[in-house]
């Protein structure tokens, strides 16, 4: 194994990364982040919300991801991914905004359909602005 | 024979309706490409989805026992089709040739056929809502003005609740009726089965077997979801550069048919002038004559 994995992120819309990396975890859907090193077992399993994180030439780099699906195999990692962003397709200025309104939605929701709709836009939010930070 | 004032109107308004169908033309080429580089954006990801799917039923051994999830059976035992949803997509504007007549055609036999299996209608589309609306069918969802980007919204609506309705048996198969895209030049609709699926036991390429975490069942209930979503939104797309396609191809012809009318009426008006002005030499030549 010469240390490398192939990892690849694409959205039903377009083909959001897909490069040489030396090490990435992502989140799953039920059972918190996995991290992979080049050689893992191949695994097939649901991707969650969170932020995929790879190490490119030491340097650390993350993703958003909003659900999808993820196959692992030794050389290479394929994210099918409802919807992936890289940080630097996204405004802070406007996430702030949206993040503002969404709190305000989760206060004022009336009925639980509201609330969790808010509750989702208020955590994609705060992701996508964690992933400015963590660039 | 129309007088000469008369012909030269009438080339004016054909030359106006040219000019209108050959904008039209143009602006059809354009969101043609847009509707097109959408489409090839997402093969990538319907060819992986695919790949996976067929990778994971592939390991099903036939007779081996099947998982009890609902959403499991909808890949390995389809079951028997009592109520059945459709969608049927189609375009909001006219002026695109068969496009829509087409499709209605072939949706209304479909329809016909499994009358009473027919337990949900959506429709994509103005013409298809008219169209729904004259035949005094019952719609359940309608989506009408819907622009490109909100289409993988509208198909990810339709097929969350379309899984929905498949675990709680309320229907057993999902069809999809639309303009299939086949290039600039062809199109033509057809009827698509999106789910149960009929599932070849082909392997995966690569050969290798994952392991399916936490559970092969777990991972069958997400796939489900997602490649129903990926399908329809692949009918959306496929309509869409259709219909551009089709209006595209249609306001070409009205274009090169307003030209040769005009053609046709220049030639016209050139020989009543040239008759005016015989006419006129006779009685000039006549008078002088006598």
């Amino acid at each position: 194994m010469d240390g490398h994995l192939l990892l690849e992120v694409v959205t039903p819309e377009r083909k959001v990364f897909s490069a040489e990396v030396s090490e990435l975890s992502f989140p799953t859907a039920t059972r918190g982040y996995y991290g992979i090193l080049p050689g893992h077992t191949p695994i097939m399993t649901p991707v969650g919300d969170g932020l995929i994180t790879y190490v490119q030439q030491g340097q650390k780099h993350v993703l958003t991801v909003f659900g999808g699906f993820a196959e692992v195999g030794p050389d290479r990692v394929t994210i099918l991914a409802r919807e992936s962003e890289l940080p630097e397709s996204l405004d802070a200025t406007a996430l702030e905004v949206t993040r503002q309104e969404a709190l305000k939605r989760v206060k004022e929701a009336k009925d639980p359909h509201d609330l969790a709709q808010a509750q989702a836009d208020l955590t994609a939010a705060e992701l996508r602005l964690q992933a400015l930070q963590g660039r | 024979m129309a007088s000469l004032q008369d012909i030269r109107r009438r080339i004016r308004s054909v030359k106006n309706t040219q000019q209108v169908t050959k904008a039209m033309k143009m602006i059809s080429a354009v969101k043609l490409r847009k509707s097109q580089d959408r489409l090839l954006a997402m093969r990538p990801y319907a060819t992986k989805l695919q790949e996976v799917v067929a990778d994971v039923v592939a390991r099903f051994e036939p007779g081996a026992p099947i998982p009890e999830s609902p959403l499991a059976q909808a890949f390995l035992a389809p079951r028997e089709e009592q109520r059945i949803r459709v969608v049927v997509v189609a375009s909001d504007k006219g002026l695109c040739g068969g496009f829509n007549a087409n499709l209605l055609k072939l949706a209304e036999g479909f329809l016909q056929e499994k009358s009473d299996q027919v337990a949900h209608l959506d429709v994509v589309g103005k013409r298809v809502a008219d169209w729904a609306k004259k035949t005094k069918r019952a719609v359940s969802r309608e989506f009408v003005q819907v622009n490109l980007p909100d289409l993988l919204h509208v198909a990810q609506e339709i097929a969350e609740s379309a899984v929905g309705q498949y675990e709680r048996e309320e229907i057993d198969a999902l069809y999809v009726i639309h303009n299939y895209f086949h290039s600039a030049l062809s199109q033509g609709p057809r009827v698509v089965k999106v789910f149960p699926l009929k599932m070849g036991g082909e392997a995966h390429p690569s050969g290798i077997s994952h392991l399916l975490e936490p559970s092969s069942d777990d991972v069958l209930a997400s796939l489900l979801p997602r490649f129903v979503e990926t399908e329809l939104y692949r009918a959306l797309v496929e309509s869409a550069a259709s219909e551009h396609a089709a209006r595209m191809s249609s306001m070409d012809k009205a274009s090169s048919n307003a030209q040769e009318m005009i053609d046709k009426l220049t030639l016209n008006m050139n020989k009543v002038r040239q008759a005016a002005i015989t006419n006129q030499i006779i009685e000039i030549v006549s008078g002088a004559a006598s």
